[in-house]
């Protein structure tokens, strides 16, 4: 199985043991129970550091179906409560699923009116028990969450994926951003959480997504940005990168070749 | 990927009801050990977090060794998500019995509390390489090796996980003192193991590319437990 | 009419690859080769090339060599960097690195960057990808500097700057933030060591340290270890064993010669 987040949507006709290609004829239709093995619209790489003033997220707005670049305006990025935001790759109707549960949790905990609210750790918590717990039906929620918050001048960088794995770091990337991203977020971020301003925390981010749209296919150079700080959550709202190809305009070919 | 599976299961994708070839497992892997004492016990692991498939590290700082609220000590391998849900499964236990018989449980009970969690899931296993450390009834240090559906043995010393192939030779070696002729079995004071503990971590992250990042050690003597960090490479 | 039954085909014959498959279906499984999870990189700068390895080469999950060489000597103006199976690098460019030799004994000229690349790619793609060499190939000739990488099936790319291996992503992030056209000498090399140590740490396949070639015109220099990233953690303890630990059960001395009282040889 190919349970990387980056690969969830890259189709193979030579081996594809999930038949994850929507456009193949052969689908099973009116299966529902099949619904989550056979992801359509995804979103790739979700982008999370920690800086002086709280916690910072990035994904682009590309939402894919198969190759095809079908949704460009897909917001990954969601607040959950006043101080937790949630970023999500993978599926994007099992995200749209995921929402919908967090809101009704949130209205509960507010239903009960004792003065508790839920906390960043608390969403998390349940967050990947709900993954985990997916996991185990074999049913699983076909994402990878990012989940940052900030409660209590305590800064909240956690991961969480379809098998119910998770972690927490200073730096958290999802699907090809684990492997393009993260060096340079480690280089740039890990031991600096306490002096990084949000200034250097936003050219970070646009410098990795930057990349990111250059090298992984399912990524678009429009992007959003979430920071969680003492004032609460502020998502961006979506905006384009600036790319630069003259590096090109002297090559010719791809080997030999001189003109 | 099925060699991912630790033991021989009737579950397969193939067989599941819902006939899904979702794979449920992955191996974060990592080491983690155990050496027991006349009366301390030290138990280590590395704290690196990959991703299982690839060559990714999630995370250079995730603990998989975990304090348990009656004083041991259990460390697991494998897969995180597992291992993770075993320890709060085994801690909620903990907590029912302490408020059952007012008292905290003993390590050689809790082994047994173990087995029968893992084996519980006999046929959809905990994919953790788990190792329990702790004090005896009579306060002698303690290690209990398990597989991963609930098979387990108290031992001198053990080594599970990605690095333990590399690790139990040298501990073998080093603390049950193998030789053709019979155990010849030297005592050991707490330095010695902790030296040997550190050293055995130090060379499998030499050879071992899942383990790395850090080392922390579980002291347990009849004072508590303390933790100490160390550094392990990191590439 | 002639038959045509008995002539002989022309080019490389499968048929083994398939007995193997075949072979494989019935569980006898060929020998895992070494693999080199790898970061290998190249950029061009000024007026050269710069490329660059790390060192470690891995079997599954096991280190198999903490310190091997992964810049192939191709010409003296040309190198190569090689990713993937370690037995093809290492044969395919050996094998180039001599047909360049004998033509330029031949021809009695420098070897070009593009014979070299030609040669490798050709071979690649008579084995259809099942030499499974991936390299970063540098060098500088009478055209000036010139960096290409070729894939395992024998295709080829050409770009001011190159990674490959299982820490080619690592790399990439690198030069794609921070490469600039034109660089010196002394900043290539720092850029390539950058990238290096970013499949180091952040690729499990690669580690240990980071070797490094410059090529500049009438000048290659071949630095091994150029940088050691993490020092060796040194041991605690000692472990080396006291005289007498191996236990002696029985002790039985024998004479190889037998030594006779007589004269005294006559050495005169």
């Amino acid at each position: 199985m190919d349970r990387f987040s980056g690969n969830f949507d890259r189709f193979s006709d030579l081996f594809n043991p999930y038949d994850s290609n929507p456009t193949n004829a052969n689908h099973a239709i009116g299966d529902f129970t099949k619904c989550t093995r056979k992801p359509l619209v995804m979103g790739s790489t979700v982008l999370g550091l920690e800086y002086q003033d709280g916690v910072m997220i990035a994904a682009d707005t590309l939402g894919s179906w198969g190759q095809l670049a079908r949704y460009r305006n897909e917001s990954r990025i969601y607040p959950v409560g006043n101080f937790t935001v949630l970023g999500a790759a993978g599926d994007m109707s099992d995200f749209q699923h995921t929402k919908h549960m967090l809101d009704s949790l949130m209205i509960k905990e507010y239903y009960t009116n004792d003065d508790h609210v839920l906390s960043t750790p608390h969403i998390y918590e349940y967050l990947s028990r709900v993954l985990y717990h997916r996991r185990s039906k074999l049913d699983p929620l076909w994402n990878t969450y990012v989940v940052g918050g900030y409660n209590n001048g305590e800064r909240f960088l956690g991961y969480v994926d379809l098998l119910g794995t998770t972690y927490q770091s200073s730096i958290v990337a999802t699907g090809l951003g684990a492997y393009f991203a993260q060096p340079i977020l480690r280089n740039a971020v890990e031991g600096r959480e306490g002096i990084l301003t949000e200034a250097e925390a936003i050219e970070i981010l646009n410098t990795c997504m930057k990349i990111l749209f250059y090298r992984e296919c399912k990524t678009l150079n429009r992007i959003q940005r979430a920071k969680v700080t003492a004032d609460g959550v502020e998502i961006s709202e979506p905006y384009a990168l600036p790319t630069e190809w003259s590096f090109g305009e002297g090559i010719r070919g791809f080997g030999t070749q001189t003109q | 990927m099925d060699s991912f599976l630790p033991v021989q299961v009737s579950w397969t994708p193939q067989t599941a009801a819902s006939g899904s070839d979702f794979y449920p497992y992955t191996n974060n892997a990592g080491t983690v050990a155990g050496i027991s004492g006349g009366d301390f016990c030290v138990m280590a692991a590395d704290t690196r977090q990959s991703f299982g498939v690839g060559y990714l590290i999630n995370t250079r700082y995730q603990p998989k060794m975990f304090k348990l609220s009656n004083g041991s000590v259990l460390g697991t391998s494998g897969f995180y998500a597992d291992g993770l849900t075993l320890i709060k499964r085994i801690n909620q236990r903990l907590e029912w019995y302490k408020h059952a018989h007012d008292k905290e449980m003993s390590t050689p009970a809790l082994a047994q509390l173990l087995s029968i969690t893992l084996y519980s899931k006999r046929f959809f296993p905990y994919y953790a390489r788990v190792l329990l450390g702790g004090l005896d009834l009579e306060g002698h240090g303690v290690v209990y090796g398990y597989d991963s559906i609930g098979s387990y043995e108290p031992c001198l010393a053990r080594a599970t996980g990605s690095g333990g192939s590399l690790i139990q030779p040298f501990l073998d070696n080093q603390i049950y003192r193998k030789t053709p002729l019979g155990i010849l079995q030297a005592p050991h004071t707490l330095d010695q193991v902790k030296a040997v503990m550190r050293d055995s971590f130090t060379s499998a992250t030499e050879r071992d590319i899942q383990t790395g990042d850090y080392l922390e050690l579980f002291i347990i003597t009849a004072q508590g437990v303390d933790v100490e960090k160390y550094d392990l490479r990191k590439d | 009419m002639v038959s045509r039954v008995d002539v002989p085909k022309g080019g490389f014959n499968f048929d083994n690859y398939q007995r193997n498959l075949i072979l494989q279906e019935k569980g006898f499984s060929l020998p895992k080769p070494t693999k080199t999870g790898t970061t290998i990189v190249g950029t061009k700068f000024k007026n050269g090339v710069v490329l660059g390895a790390d060192t470690r080469a891995t079997g599954d999950t096991t280190v198999m060599d903490k310190n091997c060489f992964k810049i192939h000597y191709l010409a003296p103006n040309i190198y190569g960097c090689g990713a993937g199976t370690a037995a093809d690098t290492d044969k395919i460019t050996k094998m180039v690195a001599s047909q360049l030799e004998l033509h330029r004994l031949a021809t009695g000229r420098e070897s070009r960057v593009a014979t070299a690349l030609t040669a490798l790619t050709q071979f690649l793609f008579r084995y259809q990808g099942h030499l499974g060499a991936a390299l970063v190939l540098g060098g500088v000739d009478v055209d000036g500097p010139h960096l290409f990488s070729v894939s395992p099936h024998g295709s080829t790319d050409k770009l001011p700057y190159l990674c490959q291996g299982s820490g080619s992503l690592a790399a990439i992030s690198i030069f794609e933030s921070q490469w600039r056209e034109n660089m010196e000498r002394d900043e290539a090399i720092e850029l390539v060591k950058e990238a290096i140590k970013a499949g180091i740490f952040n690729d499990m396949g690669s580690g240990s340290s980071v070797d490094v070639a410059v090529i500049e015109k009438g000048r290659a220099e071949v630095c091994r270890g150029m940088e050691v990233p993490y020092p060796t953690i040194q041991k605690v303890d000692s472990y080396k064993f006291k005289p007498g630990t191996t236990a002696i059960l029985s002790e039985s001395f024998r004479n190889f010669v037998t030594i006779t009282e007589g004269d005294a040889m006559d050495i005169s």
